[in-house]
């Protein structure tokens, strides 16, 4: 490292007439903070490494439906079925949202984006350079949160519409209808990934280890919570989100029929009333830990 | 924000608006058909209206070349005799001619004149055309050219004097191995309607989604309900006691057995649900009277029924181990016939005094 020594040759200020000085900058409000921020994270977000894995997990299921139109027109797939019943375009959609978007992607995105949030920083050492600024480090978080939702959606919605146009007429099924149900399930996406974004955000902003946390909640409480009977369920995000599913619940598996025996859905409203809670609650109280918290960066 | 991202985000939003702009459209009635949807049935479905009761299908070569047909032919099922009658009064051998059909009957048949035909058979296949004219004017048919289409118009001799005279039967060819067979009125709308942006049954959603379950199928009927039932004149007692049934789909698989799917449609989930109650009685019921022939008994383990919500499905299989399980029986009864067994003298059972 090198030091510097004091140059003889300068000369210093003497005093003499008052100038006038820059002027003292004041700090930009929470919501201009957290623009900025939001700003800043957004390509950092969108041109990161995690982009390779989010289009690869994204992109699967469209290169499905893609696969599948093409088959069909060519004459080759003999109709989807299941069971050997033919099985129309619109059941193969809605199965595709329930099991592929909402039971594997939203959670994997909210798990791999949300908890790198602030946790990235910690482990990049670049954390500083944010808390020093003249802003809330509460607007740091939330900029990172709306850039994290922006990310999501933007890859994921446009993919669902994708697939929509894909798979829907299969089988003879018309866009028509099953329209009403595709504008609910990118609303339902749209708030999934909000939500699970919330709830991983907080959990890397308190925990050293938040990936295999996070993990361990999506793949392993979620799943078992939601099959047993009781109130546990209700400590899950999955239970507030089926609720306001469109689509059937497919019937097929032993989780689902396990599902079916105790289901005692929430209507949805109040599903959503309770998301949204949950949203404003997980981010309040990540924006007061990463306030409070004191990161120690190792060396 | 970075250019890249800039653009990264435009392309998604249009991505994502384009999409819903489709769906949009075609949520209120305007997608062309075929820009999207999934072509499913045979190609001559163009031909048959939006508002048709009926379509039904066959396969026509799988179902002459199939194991099924020859081992019926073999104790005298199927007989020759209707092909024979087919080929002396439109010219066209059904087993070498034909590929498959396609038939529809009219939603207004009910309402139509008597001796109107308001339905049609479109076949597909190889067709001589001048040999079909030359032996319909042999048999004295009228030949005439509609809008560029030839028209065959059979004479029939149905007074004892032996005059001839049309009937509404015609037959055209509309496309290379395509003929319609049906009532001319008919035909000659099918023909008017070919150039006209008029609806077809590919544009009626509820039948095609009926229709695109059928891909497997070597023949299959697909329909209004109401049509039907309004053509078999049931009493009043029993119509009224039939659960509201909006549609019905009937297809079999033909091969060396035969494998029949019937499903149907009701207007609400518990006609569905009374339906099934329907149809599980009677299939008991018919186990009940087969309990005592082993032949028949075979039958039943296949006889399987389904459906869900206003779905009511009933598949059952007939092997081939029963076709020839019942082939010598039936030679048996219809081959040589057993000696009558003497009668009984009559006795009036008097109560003794």
């Amino acid at each position: 490292m090198s030091t510097t020594t004091p140059d003889t040759n300068v000369t210093l200020p003497t005093a003499g007439p008052a100038m006038p000085g820059p002027a003292i900058r004041q700090a930009p409000p929470f919501a201009t903070a957290a623009l900025r921020v939001f700003d800043l994270s957004l390509s950092q977000m969108l041109w990161s490494r995690r982009t390779i894995f989010l289009g690869l997990v994204v992109g699967s299921p469209v290169a499905l439906g893609l696969m599948l139109r093409i088959l069909d027109a060519f004459g080759f797939t003999g109709g989807i079925r299941m069971g050997g019943a033919p099985v129309p375009g619109a059941a193969v959609f809605g199965s595709m949202i329930w099991l592929l978007y909402l039971r594997f992607l939203v959670p994997v995105l909210g798990v791999f984006y949300g908890t790198s949030l602030i946790a990235d920083e910690v482990d990049d050492k670049t954390i500083t350079y944010l808390f020093v600024r003249p802003i809330s480090r509460r607007a740091v978080l939330v900029g990172k949160y709306l850039a994290y939702v922006v990310t999501t959606v933007f890859v994921v919605l446009p993919s669902v519409v994708v697939l929509y146009l894909c798979v829907q007429p299969l089988g003879h099924g018309s866009l028509a209808e099953g329209f009403t149900s595709l504008l609910i399930d990118l609303g339902l996406l749209g708030v999934g990934l909000a939500a699970y974004g919330a709830l991983f955000a907080l959990i890397g902003a308190g925990i050293k280890h938040p990936l295999v946390t996070g993990l361990v909640f999506a793949f392993g409480w979620e799943q078992l919570a939601l099959v047993l009977p009781g109130y546990l369920r209700k400590f899950t995000i999955a239970y507030y989100l089926q609720a306001l599913v469109p689509h059937a619940m497919p019937a097929d598996g032993l989780g689902s029929s396990l599902q079916s025996l105790f289901r005692d859905i929430p209507s949805p409203a109040a599903s959503l009333s309770v998301i949204f809670a949950m949203i404003v609650i997980f981010l309040a109280i990540a924006g007061w830990m990463v306030e409070k918290r004191e990161y120690v960066l190792e060396q | 924000m970075t250019g890249k991202t800039r653009y990264f985000l435009v392309g998604s939003a249009l991505v994502f608006f384009v999409g819903l702009s489709i769906g949009l459209v075609a949520y209120y009635g305007g997608m062309p058909q075929g820009l999207f949807a999934s072509n499913s049935g045979p190609a001559e479905l163009k031909f048959v209206p939006e508002d048709a009761a009926v379509v039904a299908y066959a396969n026509v070569k799988q179902v002459m070349s199939s194991d099924l047909r020859q081992r019926l032919r073999q104790f005298g099922g199927p007989t020759d005799e209707g092909r024979n009658e087919f080929k002396t009064a439109t010219g066209i051998d059904i087993e070498n001619d034909i590929e498959y059909v396609v038939a529809f009957m009219g939603k207004r048949q009910a309402d139509a004149a008597a001796n109107s035909i308001n339905g049609l058979v479109l076949a597909r296949g190889q067709f001589d055309q001048g040999r079909l004219e030359a032996f319909a004017r042999e048999k004295g048919a009228t030949i005439e050219d509609y809008k560029g289409k030839r028209l065959i118009k059979p004479s029939v001799n149905d007074d004892k004097l032996g005059n001839k005279h049309e009937r509404d039967l015609a037959l055209a060819f509309l496309d290379k191995g395509l003929v319609a067979i049906g009532g001319d009125a008919m035909i000659r709308r099918l023909i008017d309607g070919a150039g006209a942006s008029s609806k077809t049954a590919r544009d009626n959603a509820e039948m095609m989604k009926l229709i695109a379950d059928q891909r497997d199928a070597s023949m299959w009927a697909v329909g209004q309900f109401e049509a039907i039932s309004s053509q078999a004149k049931l009493p009043q007692e029993v119509t009224d006691r039939i659960p509201p049934i909006t549609w019905f789909a009937a297809s079999g698989h033909v091969n060396g057995g035969v494998q029949v799917m019937v499903k149907a449609e009701t207007k609400t989930d518990e006609a569905a649900t009374n339906l099934r109650d329907i149809v599980r009685g009677f299939v008991a019921l018919a186990k009940m009277q087969a309990g005592n022939r082993p032949e028949a008994q075979a039958l039943w383990p296949n006889v399987e029924m389904g459906g869900t919500g206003k779905t009511v499905s009933l598949s059952f299989g007939v092997s081939t181990q029963l076709i020839d399980a019942m082939t010598p029986k039936k030679r048996d009864s219809g081959g040589t016939p057993k000696p009558a067994a003497p009668k009984k003298p009559e006795t009036s059972e008097k109560p003794a005094k």
